[in-house]
């Protein structure tokens, strides 16, 4: 029987072929995340090793919450003066992207790709993990350094002079003093990395006389433990944690594998997808074939061989095609992980040389993967052709029996309605977990596509005649047939679309989701902002005080203020607060006050609170809070005002006075502003520009400009996903050509008869590509249907800040459908070749 | 070798049948294919069973071999009641003691002639008695094209490959279904030579269905089935006596 196996492999290897490819694919995308991912852990765990080999201690701020308070300068001195201490360096680094450097050509480094990182210069390869190459370190104002590859690949010179775009506004004709390596490769994925002096550095990030961390390397032959104590007598009590090499090395290797975790796990998710399509294609790829080996298998029996060993034979081409596939996938994923490195490389980021890590487990989980998948959508059909009963052997036309319709359609309503309730309750109330959230949604979505792919055989009939109407008119005869061809099998045809719908309906989905979201923003705009302008960071690294300042000094503005976020002890809970100018709020937001009154300028020890923060409380106005802050400082408040409207601000709101007496956040993460009385959005417009000039890494943006630039991000995260969902939808396409050629081999004689009564060699090829373009329509419809049940789901379950109502980009939506029926035409150009050379004699003498 | 039954009787018959009685449809639309027949087949005959198209004698050979089952009545393989058996253990039956020639061959097409041959015992799992087979092959000629796939030989060698498939197994009886009738007259008489051949020397029991009075010549005896009924029967048959009785039945 074994040999039966290997023979029907070598006889259907064409046909295998496609569905190897559907696997590998698969297979190859996971291994792929694996190899890469372990690669990169690899050398960022060497790449971790080397930076922190040098630092022996590290005195460093802590906080339980909020941002930690940097520490006093001064410190640094008092530890560099204990025995056994050789070097004890303090350390500034600015926000990601706060210092950017103007290039000669005036335009500034891409900043939407790796990031822009500026650090204090700290003159020891061994504490400060940077090398010079060229020229000299940075020591006075205005004068910087920047990494070997940054500044070869945007054509810095050492020695010539750039503009600073720095939180203070812009530090005019700096001096490139040298260039740096970073450990002993300069691998710095891309980022730009750049240095200027510690007093420099406390100027330009606003924390005179203050310093991040203080790294230590101590005398050879020294009792590390002994100096430890030493270091603990001199620090404060609170706030201050020492911690030795090991640690850091451990924290630096968390921080690298987390970003590698994130690449690694989107790469596996969008691999698991493309391998549950292929599930479908495999499973009719085996119905197909040994629907044409329905006699064979009756000889079979009829000969003596029991269901069970029908059963292995066919199971058995499952497992040896499963294999061949697994390990072409594993091939496969080694080549796809080079090539992700290499994209990756265009895109500017470029990962450090990693190994090929191709471990046990990675190639445990393809096998196992490919192989099972393979086996688990060989099973149905193999319970099919068990079943055929020795008569088949001597029947014309015998075909391969199914389970009944009836069966097909309590199973498939059953999981239907498990995957609408599992996934329902996952959106309800979604598991703590984000990996349970996943798991729980991921069985959903699987149970809901299985579900509508058994039921489906019920629609396929009636709708592809229905979408098949317009071809049927437009086409002749070709185009009937191709109708015909479309309905006369239903089960297939809703399979092979089914592998169609599940690329679509994810797709889908985002764009529903994408464009509620979208939607919703341009409400709460409209309800919740009457503020002229709206300024952001184009980075993260928050905008400077002085831009509000500076606004509010030209007198053109009724209302300006920024916003600062830290995270507080409100009444013993942990809690985000906001600090801002309450007194021109009612010019720039609606908060919606239930009770009391916006405080005065001039009051600082007030807070506002939410209504259902004031009632958690207990609080009202008049009340006094207790406000606890990272640095250790405590503040008591009295509460002003309670408001409603949380859609834009939805934590307690102090006075900016208060974060500043407690050392909480001294940047603003936007600003808002409204023009004065009579003055003009044109007459004001010369004035933006002057401060836009001023700090060109914000953007000033009115309501209109602000929400096209929030959506035009949402649609470039939407672009992304979709991408990679591309993959699952080109399996498919593939399961469509696959499927098209399959019928179009069992259909060979009645091709034949067709072109012997005179039909022509192209309109059979256009009867083929129709019926592929009718599967993948209907595939395509059932998509989006499906999209839409995932679509609403996922907004109802979303907050209602974020997505309201239900949003159709009916559009968009159609142009895809329009493409996945285009897609089917094409795909099926290779089986309508054949089919429209099949030799007329040799087709109508064939069994 | 007669066997021993349940019932203690010894017998030589090696297939028959008791009141076999075979209907498809219901109602207005029955067909009755086996109207209760009752027929013994001897062990070491090879015997023909003749009929018009549609008389049911293709219906009486599949349940005769277990392929298909009866509406009412019994029939037995050497002393089994097929009737008493289990999916499976006519699976096992069919496999260990019967044989088969098609008349479409139904050969495996992607396994060698020699596989096809030896394709019951290696589903059985067992090894072929090796000077068994080899008189087989030599016998009806193939030993020579034993490595060709079906597709490589003659529609005769073909059906010397699936004859030979029928003895390889040494099986109680075997069973062909108008082995002829896809093949010229010549071919067609090589072929019933060869069964011939196997009943003689061999010791083979052979019973065919066919509607061709040349063939049915090659038997012993001829059983003639009318609306799925027996209505005559006819020891040494020449083709002339078969032909005037086939006359003789159309004409009823």
């Amino acid at each position: 029987m074994l040999r039966l196996t290997f023979r029907n492999l070598g006889a259907n290897k064409a046909r295998f072929a496609m569905t190897t490819f559907a696997v590998v694919l698969g297979v190859g995308f996971v291994v792929a995340s694996f190899v890469l991912s372990d690669g990169l852990r690899s050398s960022f765990g060497d790449l971790s090793d080397e930076i922190t080999a040098g630092t022996d201690l590290q005195v460093r701020p802590v906080s339980e919450f909020g941002e930690p308070v940097p520490l006093d300068e001064t410190l640094v001195d008092e530890i560099a003066a204990i025995d056994g201490i050789r070097l004890a360096v303090g350390f500034v680094e600015g926000d990601e992207s706060a210092m950017q450097p103007v290039k000669s050509d005036g335009t500034t480094i891409n900043s939407v790709g790796p990031p822009q990182l500026t650090f204090s210069w700290v003159d020891d390869e061994g504490l400060g993990a940077f090398a010079l190459i060229e020229g000299s370190a940075p020591d006075e104002t205005a004068e910087f350094s920047m990494d070997v590859d940054a500044a070869t690949s945007n054509g810095f010179v050492v020695g010539s002079t750039y503009d600073l775009i720095t939180p203070i506004g812009v530090v005019e004709d700096a001096t490139l003093t040298g260039t740096t390596r970073f450990g002993s490769a300069n691998d710095t994925l891309g980022a730009v990395l750049m240095h200027v002096s510690l007093d420099e550095a406390q100027r330009l990030f606003g924390v005179p006389g203050t310093v991040d961390e203080i790294a230590i390397r101590l005398d050879t032959d020294t009792d590390a433990a002994a100096v430890v104590a030493e270091i603990s007598q001199v620090i404060p009590t609170y706030g201050v944690e020492i911690v030795d090499q090991a640690t850091l090395n451990a924290e630096q290797k968390a921080d690298f594998n987390q970003g590698v975790d994130i690449v690694g796990n989107v790469l596996l998710g969008f691999a698991i997808v493309s391998l549950f399509v292929s599930i479908f294609i495999i499973y009719n790829t085996f119905s197909i074939i040994l629907g044409q080996r329905v006699r064979e298998m009756g000889l079979l029996r009829a000969l003596g061989a029991d269901t069970r060993q029908i059963r292995r034979t066919v199971l058995g081409e499952a497992l040896a095609v499963g294999l061949i596939a697994s390990l072409i996938g594993l091939l496969a994923g080694v080549g796809i992980a080079q090539g992700l490195i290499a994209l990756f490389d265009a895109l500017g980021a470029s990962l450090p040389d990693s190994p090929i890590i191709v471990s046990l487990r990675t190639i445990v989980l393809a096998l196992t993967l490919g192989i099972g998948v393979t086996l688990v959508s060989a099973l149905a059909p193999a319970r099919a052709a068990a079943s055929v009963a020795p008569m088949a052997a001597l029947r014309d036309g015998a075909t391969l029996g199914h389970q009944s319709s009836r069966r097909r359609l309590v199973v498939g309503s059953t999981l239907l309605s498990i995957g609408i309730a599992v996934g329902g309750f996952g959106l309800i109330s979604p598991p703590s977990s984000t990996l349970n959230v996943v798991l729980v949604l991921g069985f959903a979505a699987a149970a809901v596509f299985l579900g509508v792919t058994l039921v489906s055989p019920v629609i396929a009939e009636p709708v592809s005649r229905g979408l098949g109407w317009p071809v049927a008119k437009g086409m002749g005869t070709a185009g009937r047939l191709a109708r015909e061809n479309a309905s006369r099998n239903p089960r297939r045809t809703a399979t092979t679309g089914a592998a169609l719908m599940i690329g679509l309906s994810l797709v889908s989905t985002v764009l529903i989701v994408g464009e509620s979201v979208k939607s919703r923003l341009g409400e709460l705009l409209e309800s919740s902002v009457q503020a002229d302008y709206l300024i952001i960071d184009d980075s993260d690294a928050g905008v400077t005080p002085k831009l509000a300042a500076d606004l509010a000094d030209t007198g053109q503005f009724a209302a300006v203020t920024g916003f600062r976020y830290d995270e507080v002890r409100l009444a013993g809970f942990v809690t985000d607060m906001i600090a801002a100018d309450l007194s021109s709020m009612g010019l720039l937001l609606s908060l919606d006050l239930q009770s009391g009154t916006l405080p005065a300028a001039d009051v600082t020890d007030v807070i506002v609170l939410h209504t259902d923060k004031a009632e958690d409380m207990g609080v009202g106005v008049g009340d006094t809070v207790t406000v606890e802050f990272a640095s250790g400082d405590a503040a008591f408040l009295k509460v002003a005002a309670t408001y409603d409207d949380d859609t834009i601000l939805d934590s307690p709101i102090v006075p900016v006075q208060v974060f500043d007496d407690a050392g909480a956040a001294a940047v603003d993460q936007w600003v808002a502003a409204s023009l004065a009385d009579g003055v003009s959005a044109a007459a004001a417009q010369p004035l933006i520009d002057q401060i836009q000039q001023r700090y060109p890494q914000v953007s000033i943006d009115s309501a209109a400009e602000f929400q096209e630039r929030f959506e035009a991000s949402i649609d470039s995260a939407l672009t992304v996903v979709n991408a990679l969902l591309a993959l699952a939808i080109v399996i498919a396409l593939i399961g469509i050509a696959n499927t098209l050629a399959l019928s179009v081999h069992e259909r060979t004689r009645e091709l034949g008869l067709l072109r012997a009564v005179g039909m022509t060699r192209r309109q059979v090829r256009r009867m083929v590509r129709w019926e592929a373009a009718l599967v993948a329509l209907f595939g395509a419809l059932l998509g989006v249907a499906v999209g839409l049940l995932f679509g609403w789901g996922v907004v109802s379950a979303l907050p209602a800040d974020f997505a309201g109502s239900l949003n159709v980009p009916f559009l968009r939506i159609t142009l895809l459908v329009a493409v996945a029926a285009a897609a089917g035409l094409v795909a099926a150009w290779l089986p309508a070749r054949r089919a429209g050379r099949l030799n007329v004699l040799d087709a109508i003498s064939h069994t | 070798m007669p066997s021993t039954t349940t019932t203690g009787i010894e017998t030589d018959v090696a297939a028959r049948a008791i009141g076999a009685t075979k209907f498809y449809g219901s109602g207005d639309t029955e067909v009755r294919a086996l109207d209760g027949v009752t027929a013994e087949f001897e062990r070491g005959h090879f015997s023909a069973i003749m009929g018009p198209s549609g008389s049911g004698k293709s219906t009486l050979m599949h349940c005769l071999a277990g392929l298909d089952t009866l509406t009412d009545g019994r029939v037995f393989i050497g002393d089994t009641d097929l009737s008493t058996l289990s999916e499976r253990n006519l699976t096992l039956l069919r496999r260990d003691k019967i044989g088969f020639v098609f008349q479409a061959f139904n050969l495996v097409p992607t396994l060698t002639a020699l596989e096809n041959i030896t394709l019951p015992m290696d589903l059985a799992g067992r090894d072929p008695d090796q000077e068994w087979l080899d008189r087989v092959i030599d016998a009806v000629g193939l030993a020579d094209r034993t490595s060709h796939r079906p597709s490589e030989l003659s529609g005769g060698q073909q059906q010397r490959v699936a004859v030979a498939r029928a003895l390889a197994s040494n099986p109680e009886i075997i069973f062909a279904d108008e082995p002829t009738g896809n093949l010229d007259s010549t071919t067609g008489a090589e072929i019933l030579d060869f069964m011939r051949d196997a009943v003689d020397n061999l010791g083979q029991t052979i019973v065919m269905v066919t509607h061709d009075p040349v063939a049915a010549s090659h038997a012993d005896r001829a059983v003639f089935l009318v609306d799925g009924k027996i209505v005559d029967e006819m020891m040494e048959p020449t083709a002339e006596m078969v032909l005037d009785e086939m006359k003789l039945l159309s004409r009823r």
